[in-house]
């Protein structure tokens, strides 16, 4: 299975795509902090919806990530709509009367608000996962002096993952052909996990010691800066960009904190 | 033994594998258990695995990487959960350090002892970033408290407790049993194995 199934990349070769991956985090950091902390909310929210929009047109990945979006937050914002314009213990001006219940201004406007921010963090996040090549964010955090260690844990879930659900696949399949009831009564359900789970989880963790014995003889320990074939390109301008966002946050969050 | 050598010890070529594998078994456990449609979830099992036979930092890292690692993949709200898995690993592994994992019965202590924490973490981050609904079932029982007259912190965190804590304590006895299947060839090589034998 290709690895660009397996995750929300979207090959391209836009500006966007070519940023540094640490710069796209930050900004995802960014985005939350101003959004949550910041001041003007709502309004500092839709400006940085509309800037991310901007940039997944850039990237040409508009339509996928408006999918995402949508499909994560429609019905979030019915379930919220419903609860808080009904029960929000702020509500007091009636919207509209349904009888003996009513909907209330202030749940509205709370939702509207919650929704907002949601969305800009989202899709800056979004953007990051559709923009980045996993293993770009693995080239960018060995290259910055990270511990190899982690670079392996970020990077071998991904490959382990395509294996491993082929593997709950034929589990599956060799249990229900010894006559497993998977949709029965609850009860049943309940105990169709044991024979679903602990081979699959016991399979893969006797395997541990060979994976590690394979690491380890091919030098993953030694100490000393090791090379890659992959690249992630850095500049100036983009160190300089970086850092101005970090500076932005510190200072969002100080600000937060003296009022 | 001093800490650094324990942390040495805690974060070998194996535990780094093992962690990884645990990752990917969260994932994947998670995907098959929501097939059953059961009222759990178990997709912490991995993560409390590690924290008990490698140690708090290990399952801590091994909870906040699996949700960002699910951000990647597919669901970007996971990723805003991944302060709550970490301390789901601490947790686990806490409890591992002072003997809750050895029986049985000590490992549905340390089931509740983990959704109290996680609720900790969780109330917070479901009030303040999604208003309290996150667009599951269990979002009809704070429709519910809200109803009753709770006020939202009341109720969210009624909520998050309940829904967890079936599935918390199940998680802890089900990796008590699995340890308890383990081969010893491989618990031996496990930093913190020690912590579940009765």
């Amino acid at each position: 299975m290709p690895e660009t199934h397996s995750t929300l990349f979207i090959p391209g070769d836009s500006r966007y795509h070519r940023l540094h991956p640490f710069n796209k985090l930050a900004y995802i950091l960014l985005t939350g902090v101003t959004v949550y902390l910041g001041p003007g909310k709502s309004l500092a929210a839709a400006c940085l919806i509309i800037l991310n929009a901007g940039f997944a047109v850039e990237a040409a990945i508009f339509i996928p990530l408006w999918r995402v979006l949508w499909r994560t937050l429609l019905p979030l914002a019915l379930y919220m709509g419903i609860i808080h314009g009904f029960f929000n213990p702020a509500n007091h001006t009636v919207l509209i009367s349904l009888g003996n219940m009513s909907v209330y201004q202030e749940g509205i406007q709370f939702t509207f608000t919650v929704v907002l921010q949601l969305s800009a963090v989202l899709s800056a996040s979004l953007l990051f996962a559709f923009c980045t090549h996993p293993a770009d964010l693995i080239t960018a955090v060995s290259q910055a002096g990270w511990p190899p260690a982690l670079a392996y844990l970020l990077g071998s879930p991904l490959l382990l993952l395509p294996a491993m659900r082929e593997r709950a696949r034929t589990i599956q399949a060799a249990q229900r052909a010894r006559g497993l009831e998977t949709h029965g009564r609850l009860s049943q359900r309940f105990r169709a996990v044991f024979p679903l789970i602990t081979p699959l989880i016991l399979g893969a963790i006797v395997e541990i010691e060979q994976r590690a014995i394979a690491l380890e003889v091919r030098s993953f320990n030694i100490p000393g800066k090791k090379t890659s074939w992959r690249k992630v390109t850095d500049s100036v301008v983009q160190g300089f960009f970086r850092w101005g966002m970090v500076t932005v946050i510190i200072m969002i969050v100080t600000y937060r904190f003296i009022n | 033994m001093s800490r650094i050598e324990q942390l040495k010890k805690d974060f070998s070529t194996t535990t780094i594998v093992f962690i990884a594998i645990a990752i990917v078994i969260n994932i994947v456990v998670g995907q098959m258990v929501s097939l059953l449609k059961l009222p759990i979830f178990l997709d912490s099992i991995g993560t409390i695995l590690v924290g008990v036979l490698a140690g708090p930092l290990a399952g801590g890292l091994t909870g906040l990487l699996t949700n960002l690692i699910w951000g990647i993949i597919s669901s970007p709200v996971a990723a805003a959960f991944s302060p709550v898995a970490m301390v789901i690993g601490i947790v686990a592994g806490l409890c591992a350090k002072y003997g809750l994992f050895k029986t049985w019965w000590l490992a549905i202590v340390s089931g509740v002892i983990i959704t109290v924490f996680n609720a900790i973490v969780a109330v917070p981050i479901r009030l303040y970033m999604f208003g309290g609904i996150t667009g599951s079932g269990a979002d009809f029982m704070t429709a519910y408290m809200l109803a009753l007259g709770k006020d939202l912190f009341g109720s969210v965190i009624i909520t998050v407790f309940t829904s967890n804590l079936l599935d918390k304590v199940f998680t802890a006895v089900l990796v008590w049993g699995i340890i308890k299947a383990l081969p010893l060839r491989t618990t031996s090589r496990l930093s913190r194995a020690d912590s579940t034998i009765a």
